[in-house]
């Protein structure tokens, strides 16, 4: 009895500690920009953004806002949307992340709150969901390869070319091609749905990646590192915006915008309803959509920016015109609902699941 | 009438009767307009609920022992328009449990049909929801499910605003053209009323002349009554003209004669001539005081704004006074004079004045008009006054001309000519009526009767 009562104890303990930790971790992940005016105005943004991805932009609302005492804490987009939903919890000012369909999800249950600016107005419909969600980056889905391991082939500019050349060069790149684990990564199940509603053909693709043991990672991150190192030859679906800064430093690798179409995602900003200082959160919002703040995202961070008069490399407007029609950001529409519903997820993977074995030797 | 006072006008009372209902009936209709532009937003709207519903129910199968439905993302966009609506989904099992979807739907017991719709209040937000009951498509297993939608209403909003707009624009246009057609209708229809006005203003207040205008119908009658009274005053000034003739005539006749008579005298030198001619001028002087006395009879009885006293009288006691006044004069002229009467009184509500006035005036007339016997008489049930006497009598075609004023029975008589118009005057004054009839019809001498019968309204 005593020796149980021990052993919980102790499990109580440990389990204290482990929390501790976990919030000394994720302290960590917090940036901090106190105010240099008084009186000062707090603001919270929870972000599944790295923090050296945000920072810039951060820094410069900051020197344009020295009043607002800003708190950032970068999340993941599964802790973002289960604080978010859980009642207790006290809310975020301003909730950025790019997990499309959660963002989605939140809105849609009115626990937004519209914002009314002249940013805000201007800002393109397609990029913007009834003056409660906004899309403020634009970040295309992309194909990176190493150019000594596609020596002698054509390098893979468009999903049907990929097909091919995984089909006619199967044994060449068995176990040298990485993709997103659908299962594991919401990014990579999200960029399955779109794909699989492109064209069925995706499934040819899948089947074609199965046929190579094509290996599945979690991250963009983890793909590119693999890429570097020599592990992989090429690697489908990556996230463009950190595709692009590595790829420039890594002169062994290249990376392909796919010409038939290009999937782009975005990061999705939301002010929740029970926002506690609203009027804050609605300054920021508004500077993530004007022009300074789009000039910073375009300048200082990989994301693109969309603002429809900024050009330069990574933003809307370029990609557009280098693409044109090819360019297809994933919808903020209702149709983001069914990639949540599980249902429909176990179908997907499961299929997914079923062409990826289809011509692949044994388990992958 | 204080000088404030406005008597209402015939234009704004039509004005208030015509466009109050007008605008009554105009609010209606909007309101009408809005429900129905509301129920057919509602159904074009309900379409989307009903397809996307179906849909999703077409992709809901059996898995595994279980429902599955592989969601398609085309039927929750088709939940959304431009309004970008919020939308809700769910899919429950027959016992009503939650099987997937992003919102737990309510029920819909109410209404018929395997597709129902419902607005709801779900967290705050107001929902148009559709539920479909369907069942599995297979040979075997039919279990049946429930497909649940819901959406914000801001799409179905702005499509009520947009049809009640354009109702409402056609309602205001109706009504800005039957206002119009109302002020003008109004005022041709009263344009006669002014014509009418303007006739009568600009006649000569002289003329009794009738109105010569061409008029609707309402108005003609009301033309015809006014040419009708016109007629009336025109005759009334006639026998005032005749009247004030024939008096100024009779009077000026014994005022000559006097006057002859004196210069007659004076040209002699016998007192005793002188004294004939002063009895003469006598008996002249009294007959023309009477006459003038008669004439302000007649004068008062047709003056219509004098209201004479009336109270109960006896009928007895006046015959008895007047026959009592006229007993010495009729016995020296050698007239039997009688009065019949019954024993106890015969009250009747009357003028005393004017009844005594009727009966000398008619005890006068008939020792003038040469009878030897005048009997004055009471009667009861009816109430009657009589005066019957042996006379002449007067010719049945002469009777009513007798009633006119200076008319006189026979040129030999030697009455002024007012009594029977007095009498009259008199029986009119009260109601009564006045009946002159023969005693002995077929007499040498007929006799005269001259009645006044009261009847029930013979009130002054």
């Amino acid at each position: 009895m005593t020796a149980r009562c021990r052993a919980l104890a102790r499990w109580t303990l440990m389990l204290a500690g482990m929390m501790l930790s976990a919030l000394t971790l994720a302290d960590a992940q917090v940036l901090r920009y106190p105010a240099t005016q008084s009186p000062a105005r707090p603001l919270e943004i929870y972000g599944a953004l790295d923090n050296q991805l945000i920072a810039p932009l951060l820094a410069d609302f900051h020197a344009r806002h020295p009043d607002i005492e800003l708190v950032y804490r970068n999340l993941t987009t599964l802790a973002l949307y289960r604080r978010f939903m859980s009642a207790n919890a006290t809310s975020a000012d301003v909730i950025m992340s790019s997990a499309m369909p959660w963002q989605y999800q939140i809105a849609n249950r009115g626990l937004a709150q519209p914002l009314d600016s002249a940013a805000a107005r201007a800002w393109p419909e397609a990029y913007r969901w009834r003056h409660e969600l906004f899309g403020f980056t634009f970040e295309p889905v992309v194909i990176v390869y190493r150019r000594d391991a596609l020596a002698g082939a054509t390098p893979p500019d468009s999903h049907e070319a990929l097909l091919r050349l995984l089909t006619h060069q199967r044994q060449r790149l068995k176990g040298r091609v990485v993709t997103y684990d659908p299962w594991r990564s919401g990014a990579g199940y999200t960029y399955a749905t779109q794909d699989a509603r492109m064209s069925p053909r995706y499934w040819e693709l899948v089947a074609a990646l199965g046929g190579v043991n094509a290996a599945l990672a979690d991250t963009t991150g983890d793909m590119l590192d693999g890429l570097a190192d020599g592990r992989y030859a090429i690697g489908y679906n990556l996230l463009g915006s950190y595709a692009r800064e590595f790829v420039a430093d890594h002169p062994q690798l290249d990376m392909v915008i796919p010409k038939d179409y290009a999937l782009v995602t975005q990061r999705l900003v939301l002010i929740p309803k029970r926002a506690p200082h609203p009027d804050t959160a609605e300054r920021f919002v508004d500077y993530l959509l004007s022009r300074q703040g789009q000039q910073v995202i375009r300048d200082k961070t990989p994301l693109g920016a969309i603002h429809t008069a900024l050009a330069g490399e990574g933003t809307a407007l370029d990609l557009r015109k280098a693409l044109g029609d090819a360019i297809h950001p994933i919808a903020i529409d209702p149709s983001l609902l069914a990639t949540l519903d599980t249902l429909k997820r176990h179908s997907l993977l499961e299929r997914w699941q079923r062409e990826y074995t289809r011509l692949s030797d044994g388990p992958p | 009438m204080s000088p404030t006072f406005k008597p209402p006008s015939l234009y704004r009372r039509l004005l208030i009767w015509l466009l109050v209902p007008m605008l009554a009936l105009g609010t209606l209709m909007l309101i009408q307009a809005y429900l129905a532009s509301r129920d057919t937003a509602d159904r074009a709207f309900d379409r989307l609920l009903e397809s996307a519903s179906l849909s999703i129910a077409e992709q809901v199968k059996r898995q595994h022992g279980k429902l599955w439905m592989d969601l398609p993302p085309a039927a929750l966009k088709m939940l959304a328009s431009n309004a970008e609506e919020r939308v809700f989904y769910a899919l429950y099992d027959s016992y009503g449990n939650f099987i997937s979807g992003n919102a737990e739907l309510p029920r819909i017991d109410t209404g018929q049909g395997n597709m129902r719709f419902a607005n709801i209040e779900w967290h705050d937000m107001a929902l148009r929801l559709g539920v479909r009951r369907s069942r599995l498509e297979g040979w075997r297993n039919r279990q049946p499910f429930e497909v649940r939608v819901a959406h914000t209403r801001e799409g179905r909003e702005a499509l009520t605003q947009t049809l009640f707009q354009g109702s409402m624009l056609r309602l205001i246009a109706m009504a800005l053209l039957a206002i119009g057609v109302v002020l003008l209708g109004v005022r041709m229809a009263l344009m006669p009323l002014t014509r009418l006005r303007r006739a009568i203003r600009a006649r000569d207040p002289r003329t009794l002349a009738p109105l010569e205008l061409t008029l609707p119908r309402e108005l003609a009658e009301l033309r015809e009554t006014l040419n009708d009274l016109l007629a009336r005053m025109r005759r009334v000034r006639t026998n005032q003209e005749r009247f004030i003739g024939d008096a100024s005539h009779q009077l000026r006749t014994p005022l000559a004669g006097l006057s002859a008579r004196a210069e007659l005298a004076l040209r002699q030198d016998d007192p005793r001539a002188w004294h004939d001619a002063l009895d003469v001028m006598r008996g002249s002087a009294d007959k023309t005081a009477r006459l003038a006395s008669q004439l302000l009879s007649l004068t008062r009885l047709n003056n219509p704004e004098s209201s004479p006293e009336a109270g109960d009288v006896d009928l007895c006691d006046i015959a008895r006074q007047a026959v009592r006044d006229a007993l010495s004069s009729s016995h020296r002229a050698g007239i039997d004079l009688g009065v019949e009467t019954p024993s106890h009184a015969v009250i009747q509500h009357a003028v005393h004045w004017q009844l005594a006035e009727a009966l000398t005036n008619l005890i006068d007339n008939a020792r003038r008009y040469g009878a030897s016997r005048i009997t004055v008489r009471v009667g009861e049930a009816p109430r009657r006054l009589e005066v019957e006497d042996d006379g002449p009598g007067i010719p049945e075609a002469q009777r009513l001309l007798v009633l006119r004023p200076f008319h006189r029975g026979m040129e030999s008589g030697q009455g002024s000519g007012l009594g029977l118009a007095i009498v009259d005057g008199i029986a009119r004054a009260h109601a009564a009526r006045l009946t002159l009839g023969a005693v002995h019809p077929h007499a040498a001498s007929p006799g005269l009767c001259v009645r006044l019968q009261f009847t029930e309204e013979s009130i002054p």
